[in-house]
């Protein structure tokens, strides 16, 4: 036995009783799936060799957490082809998360009737907001 | 129909775009993208449906302004902050008529105004300006866009939204007669 081990084992001797290993809480996952997307996670997983609903949920979940953290860096997925074409990944879920550009900015042409209008707007108590706007602000 | 809203990317769908306005459908099929990714003088969000993410239902062109402090008149000057006036401009705004009456004007609106507030909130803006078709300007109305005066009469009018303003609707959780 090498000395490391040995070690080991004295200590063990003196020490508590080992701890009952900790029990992990596992969440169940149901989902309702069309035929079509039942078909689909049976493909996919005769496809991956996999058999159980877990790995292929945890395998999955891996994928799209880290299609998720790239596009909140701003970054672009991409598949290259063998030929060098390139496929832009468009995932309308994944474009909430991508940070929001910076907008450009353009001179506007102004006549002075329309600047003093500005002027006296931007001066005064702002107007009270109308229901079409409370609405338009909604989450 | 699930719409989502986001910018416009370099493969998406817009030859088959029609607002019924000659204009407005130029610009996103010619000159949206090209204004967005190489010029940089525009930013433009498409509405789509999440069953064809790539096909333009409607879209609105964002830019930022500003108004140099020494044109404003000099009688209005004096409460204002010694600065140019910072705003955005919602440059164009376009429902494909295949889809109108469904509320994308709202979405596209809704979507430009929670963006401007972000502006407001993370660079500064004062206000959100548009030139809207006269035959328009009622629905800007509805939303509190002021018309500005001195706009041509038949041209395009220009019409103002305070960004406080804006920031005061977002602050209602319900109608205010509820509150």
């Amino acid at each position: 036995m090498p000395p490391a081990v040995k070690e080991k084992s004295k200590q063990a001797a003196h020490a508590r009783p080992p701890a009952l290993p900790k029990r992990t809480h596992k969440t169940k996952f149901q989902a309702d799936l069309a035929p079509s997307e039942d078909h689909m996670v049976r493909a996919l997983k005769a496809e991956l060799q996999m058999s159980s609903n877990s790995d292929f949920l945890s395998d999955a979940l891996t994928l799209f957490r880290w299609a998720v953290s790239e596009r909140k860096r701003g970054h672009r997925i991409v598949s290259e082809s063998a030929t060098g074409e390139r496929k832009v990944l468009l995932f309308p879920r994944l474009e909430r998360v991508a940070p929001e550009v910076t907008l450009p900015h353009v001179d506007i042409r102004w006549t002075d009737r329309e600047l003093g209008s500005l002027a006296e707007l931007v001066s005064c108590q702002p107007a009270e907001p109308t229901e079409a706007l409370i609405r338009a602000m909604r989450r | 129909m699930a719409v989502t809203i986001r910018r416009l990317e370099e493969f998406d769908e817009v030859a088959g775009f029609d607002c019924g306005d000659e204009p407005l459908n130029n610009y996103l099929r010619r000159h949206a993208w090209t204004n967005q990714q190489k010029a940089s003088i525009g930013v433009t969000y498409v509405a789509m449906d999440e069953s064809a993410p790539r096909t333009v239902l409607g879209y609105f062109t964002l830019a930022t302004s500003s108004v140099p402090r020494d044109r404003l008149p000099k009688k209005f000057v004096r409460g204002l902050p010694p600065y140019d006036l910072p705003l955005i401009l919602l440059a164009r705004l376009a429902v494909d008529k295949r889809f109108s009456g469904r509320r994308l004007g709202h979405a596209l609106l809704s979507e430009a105004l929670k963006i401007t507030l972000r502006v407001a909130d993370e660079v500064g803006c004062r206000c959100i300006v548009t030139d809207a078709y006269p035959d328009k300007a009622g629905w800007y109305a509805r939303y509190g866009f002021i018309l500005l005066e001195g706009a041509a009469a038949s041209g395009p009018q220009r019409m103002f939204l305070d960004v406080r303003t804006i920031r005061r609707a977002s602050s209602f959780e319900s109608s205010p007669a509820k509150r």
